[in-house]
Protein backbone atom coordinates (compact mmCIF):
# COMPACT_ATOMS: atom_id res chain seq x y z
CA UNK A 1 0.00 0.00 0.00
CA UNK A 2 1.62 3.28 -1.19
CA UNK A 3 -1.32 5.33 0.26
CA UNK A 4 -2.60 5.23 3.71
CA UNK A 5 -6.13 5.86 3.33
CA UNK A 6 -9.20 5.36 6.12
CA UNK A 7 -12.35 3.55 5.41
CA UNK A 8 -15.26 6.63 4.34
CA UNK A 9 -17.52 6.33 6.56
CA UNK A 10 -19.56 9.64 5.54
CA UNK A 11 -22.26 8.35 3.25
CA UNK A 12 -22.75 5.30 5.04
CA UNK A 13 -22.60 1.40 4.23
CA UNK A 14 -25.00 0.31 1.57
CA UNK A 15 -27.45 -2.67 3.00
CA UNK A 16 -28.39 -4.94 0.11
CA UNK A 17 -31.07 -7.78 0.29
CA UNK A 18 -29.71 -9.79 -2.85
CA UNK A 19 -29.76 -6.84 -5.76
CA UNK A 20 -32.48 -4.71 -4.17
CA UNK A 21 -31.01 -2.04 -1.96
CA UNK A 22 -32.52 -1.70 1.43
CA UNK A 23 -31.04 1.54 3.62
CA UNK A 24 -28.28 2.32 4.84
CA UNK A 25 -25.81 1.09 7.80
CA UNK A 26 -25.53 4.74 9.50
CA UNK A 27 -23.84 7.78 7.66
CA UNK A 28 -21.77 9.36 9.87
CA UNK A 29 -20.68 13.13 7.92
CA UNK A 30 -20.09 13.93 11.99
CA UNK A 31 -16.82 12.10 11.93
CA UNK A 32 -15.26 13.02 8.70
CA UNK A 33 -13.37 15.54 10.37
CA UNK A 34 -11.71 12.81 12.73
CA UNK A 35 -11.01 10.81 9.95
CA UNK A 36 -9.13 13.53 7.74
CA UNK A 37 -7.11 13.75 10.60
CA UNK A 38 -5.82 10.68 10.99
CA UNK A 39 -4.47 10.82 7.80
CA UNK A 40 -2.55 13.82 8.12
CA UNK A 41 -1.58 11.87 11.40
CA UNK A 42 -3.03 14.46 13.56
CA UNK A 43 -5.57 13.12 16.59
CA UNK A 44 -8.43 14.78 16.89
CA UNK A 45 -11.61 15.18 19.32
CA UNK A 46 -14.89 16.73 18.84
CA UNK A 47 -14.95 20.15 20.71
CA UNK A 48 -17.57 22.14 22.46
CA UNK A 49 -17.12 26.04 21.86
CA UNK A 50 -19.89 26.52 25.26
CA UNK A 51 -17.78 24.55 28.01
CA UNK A 52 -14.34 23.83 26.02
CA UNK A 53 -15.10 19.99 27.23
CA UNK A 54 -13.28 17.63 24.62
CA UNK A 55 -15.87 14.32 23.34
CA UNK A 56 -15.63 11.15 21.67
CA UNK A 57 -15.53 11.62 17.40
CA UNK A 58 -18.84 10.55 17.21
CA UNK A 59 -20.51 13.36 19.57
CA UNK A 60 -23.28 14.91 17.75
CA UNK A 61 -24.14 16.89 21.18
CA UNK A 62 -22.22 17.93 24.10
CA UNK A 63 -24.62 16.36 26.86
CA UNK A 64 -23.14 19.14 29.65
CA UNK A 65 -24.18 21.66 27.70
CA UNK A 66 -27.34 20.59 25.25
CA UNK A 67 -25.15 22.43 22.60
CA UNK A 68 -24.37 20.64 18.94
CA UNK A 69 -20.69 20.19 18.84
CA UNK A 70 -19.45 19.80 15.12
CA UNK A 71 -15.98 21.74 16.03
CA UNK A 72 -12.57 19.73 16.08
CA UNK A 73 -9.42 20.17 18.85
CA UNK A 74 -6.07 18.33 18.70
CA UNK A 75 -6.01 16.30 21.38
CA UNK A 76 -2.86 15.67 23.52
CA UNK A 77 -2.88 11.92 21.58
CA UNK A 78 -1.97 10.50 25.43
CA UNK A 79 -4.08 8.89 28.31
CA UNK A 80 -3.97 5.41 30.68
CA UNK A 81 -5.42 2.22 29.59
CA UNK A 82 -8.81 1.80 31.30
CA UNK A 83 -9.25 -1.75 30.67
CA UNK A 84 -7.78 -3.95 27.34
CA UNK A 85 -8.04 -7.55 27.02
CA UNK A 86 -5.96 -9.71 24.64
CA UNK A 87 -7.78 -11.68 21.76
CA UNK A 88 -6.73 -15.23 21.56
CA UNK A 89 -9.28 -16.14 19.14
CA UNK A 90 -10.76 -13.82 16.03
CA UNK A 91 -12.05 -14.53 12.82
CA UNK A 92 -11.80 -13.36 8.93
CA UNK A 93 -8.93 -10.89 8.42
CA UNK A 94 -8.05 -10.74 12.53
CA UNK A 95 -7.69 -14.37 12.88
CA UNK A 96 -3.79 -14.18 11.86
CA UNK A 97 -3.09 -11.92 13.86
CA UNK A 98 -3.80 -13.26 17.14
CA UNK A 99 -3.06 -12.67 19.90
CA UNK A 100 -3.61 -8.41 19.79
CA UNK A 101 -4.63 -6.63 22.73
CA UNK A 102 -7.72 -4.38 22.27
CA UNK A 103 -8.31 -1.98 25.12
CA UNK A 104 -10.78 1.08 26.11
CA UNK A 105 -7.87 4.02 26.87
CA UNK A 106 -9.20 7.23 28.87
CA UNK A 107 -7.95 9.80 27.16
CA UNK A 108 -6.39 13.10 28.96
CA UNK A 109 -8.93 15.18 28.12
CA UNK A 110 -11.19 12.14 29.84
CA UNK A 111 -12.93 10.87 26.86
CA UNK A 112 -12.67 6.97 26.10
CA UNK A 113 -11.39 5.61 23.23
CA UNK A 114 -11.45 1.74 21.99
CA UNK A 115 -8.66 0.85 20.42
CA UNK A 116 -5.70 -1.71 19.52
CA UNK A 117 -3.26 -1.72 22.41
CA UNK A 118 0.38 -1.92 21.53
CA UNK A 119 2.89 -3.27 24.22
CA UNK A 120 2.76 -4.51 27.39
CA UNK A 121 -1.17 -3.73 28.78
CA UNK A 122 -1.88 -3.15 32.16
CA UNK A 123 -4.85 -1.31 34.15
CA UNK A 124 -4.26 2.25 34.17
CA UNK A 125 -0.64 2.47 32.41
CA UNK A 126 0.24 5.24 30.00
CA UNK A 127 -0.23 5.04 26.86
CA UNK A 128 0.19 7.49 23.36
CA UNK A 129 -1.36 7.64 20.17
CA UNK A 130 0.43 6.50 16.96
CA UNK A 131 -1.10 5.61 13.60
CA UNK A 132 -0.76 2.18 11.84
CA UNK A 133 -2.36 0.21 9.51
CA UNK A 134 -4.22 -2.69 10.43
CA UNK A 135 -5.42 -5.78 9.14
CA UNK A 136 -8.26 -4.48 7.19
CA UNK A 137 -6.32 -2.29 5.52
CA UNK A 138 -7.24 1.35 6.93
CA UNK A 139 -4.93 3.54 8.58
CA UNK A 140 -6.08 4.03 12.22
CA UNK A 141 -5.35 5.72 15.54
CA UNK A 142 -3.74 3.13 18.06
CA UNK A 143 -2.24 3.17 21.44
CA UNK A 144 1.37 2.79 22.10
CA UNK A 145 2.48 1.93 25.98
CA UNK A 146 4.66 4.09 27.07
CA UNK A 147 7.88 2.83 28.52
CA UNK A 148 9.54 4.09 31.98
CA UNK A 149 12.23 6.58 30.76
CA UNK B 1 -42.99 4.01 43.56
CA UNK B 2 -45.74 2.81 41.84
CA UNK B 3 -46.33 0.08 44.19
CA UNK B 4 -49.83 -0.32 42.87
CA UNK B 5 -48.23 -1.99 39.88
CA UNK B 6 -46.92 -4.46 41.95
CA UNK B 7 -49.61 -7.60 41.83
CA UNK B 8 -51.96 -6.00 39.23
CA UNK B 9 -51.21 -8.24 36.30
CA UNK B 10 -50.74 -12.09 35.70
CA UNK B 11 -49.64 -14.09 33.04
CA UNK B 12 -52.22 -16.16 31.71
CA UNK B 13 -50.64 -18.12 29.41
CA UNK B 14 -47.24 -19.31 28.08
CA UNK B 15 -45.53 -20.51 25.04
CA UNK B 16 -42.01 -21.94 23.65
CA UNK B 17 -41.39 -23.51 20.55
CA UNK B 18 -38.10 -24.84 19.66
CA UNK B 19 -35.76 -26.03 16.40
CA UNK B 20 -32.85 -28.06 17.07
CA UNK B 21 -30.06 -28.01 14.32
CA UNK B 22 -29.97 -31.31 14.27
CA UNK B 23 -33.91 -31.55 13.89
CA UNK B 24 -34.70 -32.67 9.77
CA UNK B 25 -36.60 -28.81 9.50
CA UNK B 26 -35.02 -25.87 10.77
CA UNK B 27 -37.69 -23.34 11.80
CA UNK B 28 -37.93 -19.55 11.32
CA UNK B 29 -37.92 -17.08 14.19
CA UNK B 30 -41.10 -16.20 12.67
CA UNK B 31 -42.23 -19.94 12.75
CA UNK B 32 -41.41 -20.00 16.01
CA UNK B 33 -43.06 -16.92 17.68
CA UNK B 34 -46.11 -17.87 16.04
CA UNK B 35 -46.26 -21.18 17.44
CA UNK B 36 -45.48 -19.87 20.96
CA UNK B 37 -47.88 -17.37 20.17
CA UNK B 38 -50.61 -19.65 19.47
CA UNK B 39 -49.66 -21.87 22.43
CA UNK B 40 -49.97 -18.65 24.72
CA UNK B 41 -52.90 -17.70 23.32
CA UNK B 42 -54.42 -21.24 23.51
CA UNK B 43 -53.71 -21.36 27.14
CA UNK B 44 -54.78 -18.00 28.50
CA UNK B 45 -58.03 -19.15 26.40
CA UNK B 46 -58.42 -15.67 24.37
CA UNK B 47 -59.13 -15.20 20.59
CA UNK B 48 -57.33 -13.18 18.20
CA UNK B 49 -60.10 -10.56 18.49
CA UNK B 50 -59.19 -9.74 22.26
CA UNK B 51 -55.38 -9.41 21.59
CA UNK B 52 -55.04 -5.48 22.90
CA UNK B 53 -51.24 -5.25 22.24
CA UNK B 54 -48.57 -7.25 20.05
CA UNK B 55 -45.48 -6.17 22.07
CA UNK B 56 -42.01 -8.03 20.53
CA UNK B 57 -38.93 -8.29 20.98
CA UNK B 58 -36.15 -6.85 18.34
CA UNK B 59 -35.80 -8.40 15.27
CA UNK B 60 -34.10 -11.32 14.54
CA UNK B 61 -30.93 -11.47 13.52
CA UNK B 62 -32.04 -14.00 10.67
CA UNK B 63 -35.64 -12.52 9.89
CA UNK B 64 -34.27 -8.70 9.15
CA UNK B 65 -37.40 -6.58 8.63
CA UNK B 66 -37.82 -3.01 9.54
CA UNK B 67 -41.33 -3.44 11.03
CA UNK B 68 -40.84 -7.00 12.78
CA UNK B 69 -43.71 -6.61 15.21
CA UNK B 70 -45.99 -5.93 11.94
CA UNK B 71 -44.35 -9.05 10.41
CA UNK B 72 -46.15 -11.19 13.37
CA UNK B 73 -48.99 -9.35 13.43
CA UNK B 74 -50.01 -10.19 9.69
CA UNK B 75 -49.53 -14.04 10.49
CA UNK B 76 -51.70 -13.69 13.89
CA UNK B 77 -53.97 -11.95 11.90
CA UNK B 78 -54.54 -10.29 15.01
CA UNK B 79 -55.46 -5.87 14.77
CA UNK B 80 -54.47 -4.99 18.35
CA UNK B 81 -54.53 -1.32 19.12
CA UNK B 82 -51.12 -1.19 19.93
CA UNK B 83 -48.18 -2.99 17.76
CA UNK B 84 -44.63 -2.13 18.72
CA UNK B 85 -41.07 -3.68 19.38
CA UNK B 86 -39.57 -3.14 22.87
CA UNK B 87 -36.36 -3.53 21.98
CA UNK B 88 -33.25 -3.10 24.74
CA UNK B 89 -31.46 -5.83 22.99
CA UNK B 90 -31.97 -9.27 25.27
CA UNK B 91 -33.25 -6.99 27.96
CA UNK B 92 -36.42 -6.06 25.62
CA UNK B 93 -38.09 -9.31 26.23
CA UNK B 94 -39.06 -8.29 29.84
CA UNK B 95 -39.50 -4.62 28.36
CA UNK B 96 -42.47 -6.42 26.41
CA UNK B 97 -43.85 -7.29 29.63
CA UNK B 98 -43.20 -4.38 31.28
CA UNK B 99 -45.03 -2.36 29.23
CA UNK B 100 -48.46 -4.90 29.08
CA UNK B 101 -48.62 -4.00 32.78
CA UNK B 102 -48.01 -0.49 32.22
CA UNK B 103 -50.89 -0.83 29.32
CA UNK B 104 -53.06 -3.18 30.95
CA UNK B 105 -53.32 -1.11 34.37
CA UNK B 106 -53.77 2.06 32.70
CA UNK B 107 -56.73 0.09 31.43
CA UNK B 108 -56.49 1.17 27.64
CA UNK B 109 -56.47 -3.00 26.65
CA UNK B 110 -57.50 -6.10 28.58
CA UNK B 111 -54.90 -8.66 27.12
CA UNK B 112 -51.41 -8.15 26.08
CA UNK B 113 -49.78 -10.71 23.76
CA UNK B 114 -45.90 -10.66 24.63
CA UNK B 115 -43.83 -12.27 21.41
CA UNK B 116 -39.49 -13.24 21.59
CA UNK B 117 -37.48 -15.04 19.60
CA UNK B 118 -34.18 -15.92 17.74
CA UNK B 119 -33.33 -18.50 15.46
CA UNK B 120 -29.50 -17.50 14.39
CA UNK B 121 -27.95 -20.64 15.44
CA UNK B 122 -29.72 -22.39 12.48
CA UNK B 123 -29.61 -20.02 9.56
CA UNK B 124 -26.22 -18.32 10.14
CA UNK B 125 -22.56 -18.82 11.58
CA UNK B 126 -22.48 -17.06 14.75
CA UNK B 127 -19.23 -16.47 15.82
CA UNK B 128 -18.10 -14.32 13.01
CA UNK B 129 -21.17 -12.22 12.56
CA UNK B 130 -22.08 -11.83 16.34
CA UNK B 131 -19.54 -8.54 16.69
CA UNK B 132 -20.49 -7.14 13.75
CA UNK B 133 -23.54 -5.85 15.97
CA UNK B 134 -22.06 -5.54 19.77
CA UNK B 135 -19.41 -3.52 18.03
CA UNK B 136 -19.36 0.04 16.68
CA UNK B 137 -18.09 -0.63 13.05
CA UNK B 138 -16.63 2.57 12.91
CA UNK B 139 -14.43 2.80 15.91
CA UNK B 140 -14.70 -0.57 17.59
CA UNK B 141 -14.71 -3.38 15.08
CA UNK B 142 -11.94 -2.13 12.76
CA UNK B 143 -9.23 -3.12 16.02
CA UNK B 144 -10.29 -6.71 15.53
CA UNK B 145 -13.06 -6.25 18.59
CA UNK B 146 -14.68 -9.49 18.90
CA UNK B 147 -17.49 -10.36 21.41
CA UNK B 148 -15.96 -11.70 24.17
CA UNK B 149 -13.02 -8.71 23.80
CA UNK B 150 -15.51 -6.13 23.87
CA UNK B 151 -17.42 -7.76 27.46
CA UNK B 152 -13.63 -8.05 28.48
CA UNK B 153 -13.02 -4.94 28.95
CA UNK B 154 -15.96 -4.83 32.16
CA UNK B 155 -14.13 -8.44 33.13
CA UNK B 156 -10.46 -7.15 33.13
CA UNK B 157 -11.37 -3.61 35.31
CA UNK B 158 -13.82 -5.10 37.77
CA UNK B 159 -11.30 -7.97 38.77
CA UNK B 160 -8.78 -5.78 39.10
CA UNK B 161 -10.97 -3.37 41.13
CA UNK B 162 -12.31 -6.08 43.03
CA UNK B 163 -9.24 -8.44 42.87
CA UNK B 164 -11.86 -11.21 41.87
CA UNK B 165 -9.87 -13.96 40.84
CA UNK B 166 -10.31 -16.07 37.70
CA UNK B 167 -11.08 -19.42 40.24
CA UNK B 168 -14.33 -17.35 41.95
CA UNK B 169 -15.35 -16.67 38.28
CA UNK B 170 -15.17 -20.39 37.52
CA UNK B 171 -17.45 -21.49 40.10
CA UNK B 172 -20.22 -19.90 38.08
CA UNK B 173 -19.45 -22.29 35.65
CA UNK B 174 -19.04 -25.43 37.26
CA UNK B 175 -22.48 -24.95 39.15
CA UNK B 176 -24.81 -23.27 36.09
CA UNK B 177 -23.21 -27.00 34.19
CA UNK B 178 -24.66 -29.27 37.21
CA UNK B 179 -28.10 -27.23 36.43
CA UNK B 180 -27.93 -28.36 33.26
CA UNK B 181 -27.21 -31.99 33.48
CA UNK B 182 -30.71 -32.01 34.89
CA UNK B 183 -32.53 -30.06 31.89
CA UNK B 184 -33.58 -31.63 29.06
CA UNK B 185 -33.09 -28.86 26.82
CA UNK B 186 -29.44 -27.74 27.92
CA UNK B 187 -26.84 -27.40 25.21
CA UNK B 188 -24.49 -29.15 27.67
CA UNK B 189 -26.95 -31.45 29.26
CA UNK B 190 -24.49 -34.51 27.66
CA UNK B 191 -20.93 -32.93 28.38
CA UNK B 192 -20.65 -33.87 31.74
CA UNK B 193 -19.55 -31.99 34.91
CA UNK B 194 -17.07 -29.66 34.86
CA UNK B 195 -14.86 -28.67 37.71
CA UNK B 196 -12.69 -24.91 38.61
CA UNK B 197 -9.96 -26.41 36.89
CA UNK B 198 -11.55 -27.74 33.57
CA UNK B 199 -12.79 -23.97 33.15
CA UNK B 200 -8.85 -22.25 33.99
CA UNK B 201 -7.60 -24.50 31.49
CA UNK B 202 -9.98 -23.77 28.96
CA UNK B 203 -8.22 -22.17 26.18
CA UNK B 204 -7.82 -18.96 26.31
CA UNK B 205 -10.46 -16.63 24.16
CA UNK B 206 -10.02 -12.82 25.25
CA UNK B 207 -8.47 -12.17 28.00
CA UNK B 208 -9.43 -12.80 31.00
CA UNK B 209 -12.31 -14.74 29.30
CA UNK B 210 -11.57 -18.50 28.95
CA UNK B 211 -13.75 -20.78 26.56
CA UNK B 212 -15.52 -21.99 29.45
CA UNK B 213 -15.99 -18.84 30.65
CA UNK B 214 -18.42 -17.47 27.88
CA UNK B 215 -21.63 -18.70 27.10
CA UNK B 216 -22.58 -21.68 24.57
CA UNK B 217 -24.49 -21.01 22.07
CA UNK B 218 -28.10 -22.39 21.80
CA UNK B 219 -28.26 -25.18 19.28
CA UNK B 220 -30.61 -23.77 17.85
CA UNK B 221 -34.04 -21.23 18.12
CA UNK B 222 -36.16 -20.64 20.68
CA UNK B 223 -39.72 -18.45 20.23
CA UNK B 224 -41.36 -17.19 23.63
CA UNK B 225 -44.84 -16.07 24.16
CA UNK B 226 -46.54 -14.36 26.94
CA UNK B 227 -50.38 -13.50 27.38
CA UNK B 228 -50.74 -10.92 30.24
CA UNK B 229 -54.06 -9.61 31.95
CA UNK B 230 -55.44 -7.72 34.73
CA UNK B 231 -56.00 -8.77 38.00
CA UNK B 232 -59.58 -8.47 37.32
CA UNK B 233 -59.55 -10.58 34.13
CA UNK B 234 -57.87 -13.22 35.67
CA UNK B 235 -59.93 -16.03 36.44
CA UNK B 236 -60.21 -17.93 39.81
CA UNK B 237 -60.15 -21.47 38.64
CA UNK B 238 -58.62 -23.42 37.55
CA UNK B 239 -55.67 -21.40 35.25
CA UNK B 240 -52.27 -21.26 37.08
CA UNK B 241 -51.44 -17.40 36.49
CA UNK B 242 -48.33 -15.98 37.75
CA UNK B 243 -48.18 -12.77 39.12
CA UNK B 244 -45.77 -9.74 38.03
CA UNK B 245 -44.51 -8.21 41.73
CA UNK B 246 -42.27 -5.87 40.78
CA UNK B 247 -40.20 -4.74 37.49
CA UNK B 248 -36.80 -2.59 36.83
CA UNK B 249 -34.66 -2.06 33.96
CA UNK B 250 -31.56 0.58 33.03
CA UNK B 251 -30.00 1.07 30.03
CA UNK B 252 -26.64 2.85 30.05
CA UNK B 253 -25.09 2.63 26.63
CA UNK B 254 -25.00 1.22 22.98
CA UNK B 255 -21.30 0.76 22.19
CA UNK B 256 -18.85 -0.45 25.60
CA UNK B 257 -15.84 1.87 24.36
CA UNK B 258 -18.33 4.67 24.98
CA UNK B 259 -19.62 3.89 28.31
CA UNK B 260 -16.83 5.08 29.91
CA UNK B 261 -18.32 8.67 28.72
CA UNK B 262 -21.11 7.91 30.61
CA UNK B 263 -21.11 10.25 33.51
CA UNK B 264 -23.40 11.68 36.33
CA UNK B 265 -26.79 9.43 35.41
CA UNK B 266 -27.72 6.01 36.54
CA UNK B 267 -24.60 4.13 37.52
CA UNK B 268 -22.31 6.66 36.68
CA UNK B 269 -23.98 9.07 39.17
CA UNK B 270 -20.32 8.96 41.03
CA UNK B 271 -18.55 9.18 38.47
CA UNK B 272 -17.40 7.38 35.10
CA UNK B 273 -16.83 3.96 35.35
CA UNK B 274 -17.93 0.28 33.46
CA UNK B 275 -17.79 -2.18 36.05
CA UNK B 276 -21.53 -0.31 37.66
CA UNK B 277 -24.09 -2.28 35.38
CA UNK B 278 -27.30 -0.76 35.52
CA UNK B 279 -28.73 -4.38 36.54
CA UNK B 280 -28.37 -2.55 40.48
CA UNK B 281 -30.68 0.31 39.05
CA UNK B 282 -33.40 -1.99 37.69
CA UNK B 283 -33.20 -4.46 40.83
CA UNK B 284 -34.19 -1.21 43.44
CA UNK B 285 -36.84 -0.35 40.74
CA UNK B 286 -38.21 -3.49 41.13
CA UNK B 287 -37.76 -4.19 44.62
CA UNK B 288 -39.08 -0.87 45.91
CA UNK B 289 -42.46 -1.75 42.94
CA UNK B 290 -42.61 -5.13 44.90
CA UNK B 291 -42.00 -4.11 48.35
CA UNK B 292 -39.82 -7.26 48.18
CA UNK B 293 -36.32 -7.76 49.22
CA UNK B 294 -33.49 -10.53 48.27
CA UNK B 295 -34.53 -12.73 51.17
CA UNK B 296 -38.00 -12.62 49.51
CA UNK B 297 -36.35 -14.60 46.32
CA UNK B 298 -36.55 -18.67 46.00
CA UNK B 299 -35.09 -18.76 42.51
CA UNK B 300 -32.86 -16.08 40.11
CA UNK B 301 -32.12 -16.83 36.30
CA UNK B 302 -29.75 -14.83 34.58
CA UNK B 303 -29.00 -13.98 30.72
CA UNK B 304 -25.54 -12.89 31.67
CA UNK B 305 -22.76 -14.40 28.97
CA UNK B 306 -20.16 -14.67 30.92
CA UNK B 307 -18.69 -15.83 34.47
CA UNK B 308 -17.60 -12.57 35.51
CA UNK B 309 -20.64 -11.14 34.68
CA UNK B 310 -22.52 -13.75 36.95
CA UNK B 311 -20.64 -12.38 39.98
CA UNK B 312 -21.58 -8.74 38.81
CA UNK B 313 -25.49 -9.65 39.10
CA UNK B 314 -24.85 -11.02 41.89
CA UNK B 315 -23.88 -8.15 43.79
CA UNK B 316 -26.30 -6.18 41.88
CA UNK B 317 -29.20 -7.55 42.57
CA UNK B 318 -28.16 -7.48 46.12
CA UNK B 319 -27.25 -11.09 46.74
CA UNK B 320 -24.16 -10.10 48.18
CA UNK B 321 -22.33 -6.82 48.40
CA UNK B 322 -20.30 -5.01 45.51
CA UNK B 323 -17.24 -6.56 44.75
CA UNK B 324 -18.06 -9.69 46.96
CA UNK B 325 -19.35 -11.80 43.98
CA UNK B 326 -16.23 -13.87 43.94
CA UNK B 327 -16.55 -15.11 47.85
CA UNK B 328 -20.27 -15.16 47.85
CA UNK B 329 -19.47 -18.06 45.02
CA UNK B 330 -16.93 -19.74 46.50
CA UNK B 331 -18.27 -19.65 49.78
CA UNK B 332 -21.48 -21.79 48.12
CA UNK B 333 -23.82 -19.12 47.56
CA UNK B 334 -24.96 -20.32 44.37
CA UNK B 335 -23.97 -23.73 45.25
CA UNK B 336 -26.61 -26.83 43.65
CA UNK B 337 -27.07 -28.06 46.37
CA UNK B 338 -27.72 -25.79 48.98
CA UNK B 339 -27.46 -22.46 47.41
CA UNK B 340 -29.29 -19.98 46.29
CA UNK B 341 -30.99 -21.78 42.50
CA UNK B 342 -29.32 -19.43 40.37
CA UNK B 343 -29.70 -20.07 36.17
CA UNK B 344 -31.34 -23.52 36.81
CA UNK B 345 -31.75 -24.61 33.53
CA UNK B 346 -27.98 -24.10 33.49
CA UNK B 347 -27.78 -20.57 32.04
CA UNK B 348 -26.29 -19.14 29.22
CA UNK B 349 -23.02 -21.33 30.00
CA UNK B 350 -24.58 -24.03 29.75
CA UNK B 351 -28.05 -23.86 28.89
CA UNK B 352 -26.91 -22.05 26.12
CA UNK B 353 -28.00 -18.34 24.51
CA UNK B 354 -30.83 -17.85 22.25
CA UNK B 355 -30.96 -14.22 21.73
CA UNK B 356 -34.07 -12.68 22.97
CA UNK B 357 -36.52 -15.10 24.67
CA UNK B 358 -38.84 -14.97 27.99
CA UNK B 359 -37.78 -18.47 28.27
CA UNK B 360 -35.64 -17.99 31.16
CA UNK B 361 -39.23 -16.78 32.63
CA UNK B 362 -40.95 -19.68 31.85
CA UNK B 363 -38.46 -21.37 33.67
CA UNK B 364 -38.94 -19.47 36.68
CA UNK B 365 -42.68 -19.74 36.64
CA UNK B 366 -43.14 -23.85 35.96
CA UNK B 367 -40.70 -23.74 39.01
CA UNK B 368 -42.84 -21.81 41.12
CA UNK B 369 -45.89 -23.63 39.68
CA UNK B 370 -44.22 -26.85 40.18
CA UNK B 371 -44.16 -28.45 37.13
CA UNK B 372 -40.31 -27.54 35.77
CA UNK B 373 -38.37 -29.43 32.57
CA UNK B 374 -35.35 -29.79 34.86
CA UNK B 375 -34.60 -30.69 38.75
CA UNK B 376 -37.19 -28.98 40.61
CA UNK B 377 -36.34 -26.03 43.51
CA UNK B 378 -39.79 -27.04 46.35
CA UNK B 379 -40.91 -24.20 47.88
CA UNK B 380 -40.41 -21.37 45.72
CA UNK B 381 -42.69 -18.40 46.27
CA UNK B 382 -41.02 -15.52 44.40
CA UNK B 383 -38.91 -15.80 41.98
CA UNK B 384 -36.23 -13.47 39.80
CA UNK B 385 -35.52 -13.34 36.19
CA UNK B 386 -32.58 -11.05 35.09
CA UNK B 387 -32.49 -9.97 31.03
CA UNK B 388 -29.58 -8.42 29.89
CA UNK B 389 -28.74 -7.36 26.36
CA UNK B 390 -25.91 -5.52 24.38
CA UNK B 391 -22.01 -5.41 25.79
CA UNK B 392 -24.06 -5.07 29.56
CA UNK B 393 -25.72 -2.37 28.38
CA UNK B 394 -29.06 -3.04 28.93
CA UNK B 395 -30.96 -4.38 32.56
CA UNK B 396 -34.44 -5.78 33.12
CA UNK B 397 -35.46 -7.41 36.55
CA UNK B 398 -38.83 -9.08 36.97
CA UNK B 399 -40.28 -10.29 40.25
CA UNK B 400 -42.76 -13.03 39.53
CA UNK B 401 -45.05 -15.21 41.82
CA UNK B 402 -47.56 -17.96 41.72
CA UNK B 403 -50.25 -16.38 44.75
CA UNK B 404 -52.62 -13.93 44.13
CA UNK B 405 -51.12 -10.81 46.28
Amino acid sequence: MTEETTIDWSTGMRLMAGDMFLGLYQPSPETTGYWDGVRRHEFLLKHCLRCDGCHHPRRILCPDCNEAVSAWKPAKGTGKLHSYSEVHRATGVFAKSTPYTVGIVELDEGVPLFARIFGEPGIDVPVEVDFRVLEQGALLPVFVVKTAP
Amino acid sequence: MTTQLSGSCAIVGMGRSISLKSDAERKTPLQLVVDAASQAMREAGITRKQVGALLTGRMPRTYCSLQYNQAVLNELKITPMISTEVTSHGAGALGTIELAVVLLQARVIDYALCVCGEASPLWIEMVEGSANWEADLQFEAPYGATTPALYAQVAQRYMHDYNIRPEQCARVAVENRLWALDHPQAAMRKKGKISVDDVLSSRMVASPLRMLDCAAWFPGGIGSAAVITRADLVPESPSKPSWILGFGQSSTHEWIGERFALRGAGPTENGPNITNLGVGEAARQAYAMSGLRPADVGIVETSAPFTFANLMVLEELGFCGKGEGGDFVEGGGINYDGGLPFNTTGGYLSFGQSGQGLYLLKEVLEQIHGEPEGRPVPGVKVGLVHGHGGPLACHSVMLVGGERP
